[in-house]
């Protein structure tokens, strides 16, 4: 029972890797210019390795994910506890925000080169303004579904407006902002690919697109696949941060 | 006199109807008295003493605290809620010792001196480092009983702290109340719909009338501490108290 549990989620994929090493490597039935076979995908990722440029590429991919998100949440965290808190400002910016959030980012990329150039910054502002509205909508929520019973209470205890908001609002807001931040990261990760293959000489989008422009799928495939797992790991880690936080 | 209201109105508005839940209400209570609020969900019990915490603003008339006029929530005045209002990210201990913190008066090892101490009183020591979901609901409002009193209260202000509490829970809980009681010389202000709760905690009654948000009369308990529950002069004095409230069966 509890190994079928383990093994459940594996099969499918080795499932497809066979039937892709079938298809490919082993019969030839798909030529190799239209789907590399996975034998040329590990001979790519060990030629990256070897070189190490993919660890070059992937740290550059997740510095500016980081910057983005620290950014970000650095911004979005108070503004959003602020508007949560005020009704007054909250009215005042809600137009705003619902105009720019469904902007897609990539969309800011053309602004992101005016602004900053070519390289990190530009990649870490587009990243910023792909996850800078999630974070801020869900701190927001958060802040509004304070239980009203639990901020009174407080205020009989002797709280004053500031401690209210650090002891009271922020942690019992956590949980949504935990979930903002989850959000923003998988939005960041689209983000930062995208925005590497317009605006940066540096990263898995980089790495991407001038391989595909190179003719090398092999190493398309892995930037593809360094991808995913770095979005498996961002998802466990928010994952494990949520249990810890959900009450 | 610890609590002194004066001329306090207040009506809601509900669906472009208005509602008087009070209506020119004057009450004086006296220091360390313990007294109780009778009477039926819907007849202002709940919104008076929410004004005399400062939680809410009364349309007109003022209520003071010690001669001093009351404009918003103090620590003077602590509060039980009817629902269950210990912080879930805290433990009981670190829920306990939230006011102490905050006022900042004593150092560290003294804080976690007092919350012992009545953590001990109320028996829930061996659970200080249990969260809030992780207690049955007589200890949560236990704790938050006990949360509020470190703070040395002079007034304790209770909304229903009961009501979603087990029978024989509820017992201990009084029990537990009116010891507290005894040696910390709060005034209490207890509001109740149930008439033997009322009966084995008041020193006076307070029952509201049918016609909307006034004090129908106050009846002072006769009994002495440490009280029956069940013997004939108090079924008798409950009968009585009853009469009084018939007037709602209508």
């Amino acid at each position: 029972m509890d190994i079928n549990k383990k093994l459940l989620p594996i099969i499918l994929p080795a499932f497809l890797i066979i039937v892709w090493y079938i298809l490919t490597d082993a019969f030839y039935i798909i030529p190799a210019y239209i789907l590399p076979g996975p034998i040329n995908v590990f001979s790519a990722c060990w030629t990256l390795f070897a070189s190490g440029k993919i660890m070059m590429h992937t740290t550059s991919t997740l510095i500016k994910v980081f910057l983005g998100i620290i950014i970000a949440s650095v911004v979005a965290i108070p503004l959003g506890i602020i508007l949560g808190w005020s009704e007054t400002l909250d009215r005042l910016t809600s137009l705003i925000i619902s105009i720019l959030r469904p902007i897609p980012p990539i969309s800011w990329i053309p602004f992101a080169i005016l602004w900053f150039g070519i390289g990190l910054s530009s990649s870490v502002f587009v990243i910023f303004i792909g996850c800078v509205f999630s974070v801020l909508v869900y701190t927001i929520d958060g802040v509004k579904r304070t239980d009203k019973v639990l901020i009174e209470a407080a205020q009989t205890l002797g709280a004053k407006n500031w401690d209210i908001l650090i002891k009271i609002v922020l942690p019992s807001a956590l949980p949504y902002i935990v979930s903002g931040l989850k959000v923003g990261v998988s939005i960041a990760l689209m983000c930062t690919v995208s925005a590497e293959m317009i605006a940066s000489s540096k990263g898995l989008g980089y790495m991407i697109l001038t391989a595909s422009q190179l003719f090398q799928p092999g190493t398309v495939v892995v930037g593809m696949v360094i991808i995913g797992i770095i979005g498996i790991l961002f998802d466990y880690i928010f994952r494990k941060a949520q249990d810890k936080i959900f009450w | 006199m610890a609590i002194d209201v004066k001329k306090v109105s207040k009506t809601y508005i509900r669906k472009e109807e208005n509602f008087t839940v009070l209506n020119n209400v004057d009450l004086h209570i006296e220091d360390g008295e313990f007294v109780c609020f009778l009477g039926p969900s819907g007849c202002g019990k709940t919104t008076l003493l929410r004004i005399i915490a400062g939680l809410e603003k009364a349309d007109d008339g003022e209520v003071y605290d010690r001669g001093e006029l009351v404009t918003g929530p103090s620590k003077e005045r602590g509060f039980i809620f009817q629902q269950y209002s210990l912080f879930p990210w805290l433990n009981v201990l670190d829920n306990v010792m939230f006011g102490l913190k905050l006022n900042n008066k004593s150092s560290k090892a003294e804080n976690l001196a007092t919350a012992e101490e009545y953590l001990k009183k109320v028996g829930l020591s061996e659970f200080k480092y249990n969260y809030p979901h992780e207690l049955s609901g007589g200890m949560k409002q236990r704790a938050a009983i006990i949360r509020s009193l470190v703070n040395h209260p002079p007034i304790l202000l209770m909304d229903e702290p009961f009501s979603a509490v087990d029978m024989l829970n509820r017992h201990n809980l009084q029990d537990n109340l009116i010891t507290l009681w005894k040696k910390i010389n709060s005034t209490i202000l207890f509001v109740t719909h149930d008439i033997d709760e009322a009966i084995y905690l008041a020193d006076k009654i307070v029952i509201m009338d049918k016609n909307p948000g006034r004090i129908q009369e106050i009846v002072e308990v006769p009994f002495e501490r440490p009280r029956q529950r069940e013997s004939e002069e108090i079924l008798k004095f409950q009968d009585k108290i009853e009469g009084k409230l018939a007037q709602w069966e209508l």
